[in-house]
């Protein structure tokens, strides 16, 4: 039980004080162990555990296929996946290079398999991603609400200034662009639609004959470039958010670890 | 003797005038102990750690403190309940990293209070791990949060277990289990990457009430579009704390928040110290104090 908890205990509150200290100690040794020896013997514990893994999912579906549990078929695929790995890294190697250096050998039966089996099935994944953006995209940026409505302008505005048709639209669409979104705004104050519209129409063509006046289309405000404004958002807007967010987390990185180096957070030794 | 006894116990020492001393010999640093360049690391750190401590003790003895409610929180218990009406097992995901990261380690603390409630409704539980280190840290405690409900003989070993090392195809395998067990509801608290919208999104296809929590600031638009509640930033490491519902846990969420409070002082004096600086009111840069000297 003392193995089990207090020694436990110990060793995460002093390992965490440790690594903390030599941030600021001026002891090279104290450092060299935190910085190379004490990951290196994270690295031997975790390589035991690696071994530990394979066995539970050896014995996992082993299990499965014996006591044909549900889905049952799948776990072949799982170990027949395994044991083809297992025979083509360690007994079969199909090429004259030496055990070891064959997993790198081109001619090798492992290396196919990592090269025609493996990689493409994780590039499958990966690429599934595509679609998955595509569908969080499509839930976003429905119209729910005003954050909504905001998510939206600010994604089209972004995929307009990231592709090259956006820097080639005209300063007047941005103008339009922009009565538009203050018109949608103001629309519930204004109850008569004779007059919003004939404002809306109005104010748009006083603000583009104002534009041919100060000869906007000879050079453009950066206000009425699709990617500077592009640019504009994801430099303030967008940066602030994140690191509003960022500077929470590192807080909630200070205190977590405190917790745990005066030995307050015991849940992770299951305590 | 008493006195100093008396002068030693006293709060003003332990939380001011200990810290000050501290700072000062940091700054004064005898006989070259410390290392020259960390010195508002060290003071930062310090301060927060001293502002905790104190919301702790306060909270220990007794000190009223008020949490404000985190609706992904209290959605964690409905979830469970919702999972165990449905007769449906809950499917816990703790991320993609090893036990090195905080992420990880507080996936695992907030695993074990799940854990608690699924012994506790008695519904099934799923944890696919990434990392067979994780694992055994993911069992340890599951089991003690069943054994601590008194219901071990619900815990069964194989009900934490490993799937792969690599990231796609750790995704391909839990999807591959959300889609066959139908899970009614899903749990993502950990460290992520790509793969987070891949799962997240598949959840969402079966139907589950999701629950995200990450310190990843590059993965939380995936989850807040694709899950139900999301613990973003501080949340997520807070969850532990809020969870446990002890007094010094509580008490250590309230001294962050306190920290907090101090950034955004010095966020608003920096602010003002520029506008100055701009129209030449004055020409102290403030920003020289708060550039980081990171000595490795």
């Amino acid at each position: 039980m003392f193995i089990k908890r207090q020694l436990a205990i110990i060793v995460m509150m002093s390992m965490g004080f440790l690594a903390l200290v030599s941030y600021f100690l001026n002891f090279p040794t104290l450092r060299e162990f935190t910085d190379k020896d004490a990951p290196q013997w994270y690295m031997i514990i975790a390589g035991f555990a690696a071994f530990l893994g394979c066995l539970n999912l050896l014995q996992l579906h082993i299990q499965k296929v014996i006591n044909q549990q549900k889905n049952w078929q799948y776990s072949i695929f799982t170990l027949l996946g395994f044991l083809i790995m297992i025979v083509f890294g360690f007994f079969y190697k199909n090429v004259d290079a030496p055990w070891g250096a064959h997993l790198k050998d081109e001619g090798s039966s492992f290396y196919w398999m990592y090269n025609y089996v493996y990689l493409p099935l994780g590039s499958t994944m990966f690429a599934l991603l595509a679609f998955f953006v595509a569908s969080a995209s499509y839930r976003a940026f429905r119209i729910r609400n005003f954050e909504a409505t905001l998510l939206l302008i600010s994604g089209v505005l972004l995929m307009l200034g990231r592709v090259p048709i956006g820097a080639i639209i005209p300063w007047w669409i941005v103008v339009f662009m922009y009565t538009s979104f203050i018109f949608a705004i103001i629309a519930s104050k204004i109850k008569d639609k004779k007059v919003f519209f004939v404002s809306f129409i109005v104010s748009n063509v006083i603000i583009i004959l104002l534009g041919v006046y100060l000869q906007w289309y000879l050079s453009a405000p950066l206000f009425l470039s699709i990617p500077s404004i592009q640019e504009w958002i994801m430099a303030v807007p967008a940066t602030a958010g994140a690191r509003a967010i960022m500077i929470g987390i590192a807080l909630g990185i200070v205190a977590q670890s405190f917790r745990i180096i005066t030995g307050r957070e015991r849940s992770i030794l299951g305590d | 003797m008493n006195e100093i006894k008396k002068y030693i116990n006293n709060e003003y020492f332990y939380f001011l005038i200990l810290p000050l001393l501290l700072i000062s010999i940091y700054l004064l640093n005898p006989s070259n102990i410390f290392l020259s360049g960390n010195e508002l690391s060290f003071v930062s750190i310090l301060i927060s750690c001293f502002i905790i401590e104190y919301f702790i003790q306060k909270a220990k003895g007794g000190g009223d403190i008020y949490m404000r409610p985190i609706p992904a929180m209290k959605a964690m218990e409905e979830a469970v309940g919702r999972a165990t009406e449905m007769g449906s097992s809950v499917l816990y995901v703790p991320g993609i990293s090893g036990l090195d990261e905080i992420d990880t380690i507080s996936g695992v603390i907030i695993l074990g209070h799940v854990a608690g409630m699924t012994a506790e409704y008695e519904a099934g539980l799923h944890v696919p791990c990434c990392v067979p280190i994780v694992m055994e840290a993911a069992r340890e405690s599951c089991k003690e949060a069943y054994l601590k409900k008194g219901r071990p003989d619900l815990y069964k070993d194989k009900m934490v277990h490993y799937v792969t090392d690599d990231q796609f195809a750790y995704a391909a395998g839990v999807n591959g289990i959300m889609l066959r067990e139908k899970p009614a509801a899903i749990f993502y608290q950990g460290k992520f990457y790509a793969e987070s919208l891949i799962l997240a999104e598949t959840g969402n296809s079966v139907g589950a009430i999701q629950i995200a929590g990450t310190g990843s600031s590059s993965q939380i638009p995936f989850f807040v579009t694709a899950c139900d509640y999301v613990l973003i930033g501080e949340e997520f490491y807070a969850a532990s704390a809020y969870l446990s519902g002890s007094p010094e846990m509580i008490g250590s969420i309230k001294g962050q928040d306190y920290v907090k409070l101090l950034c955004m002082l010095f966020i608003g004096v920096i602010f003002l110290f520029s506008i100055f600086n701009y129209y030449e009111i004055s020409t102290f840069d403030i920003m020289n104090l708060f550039k980081i000297n990171i000595t490795n």
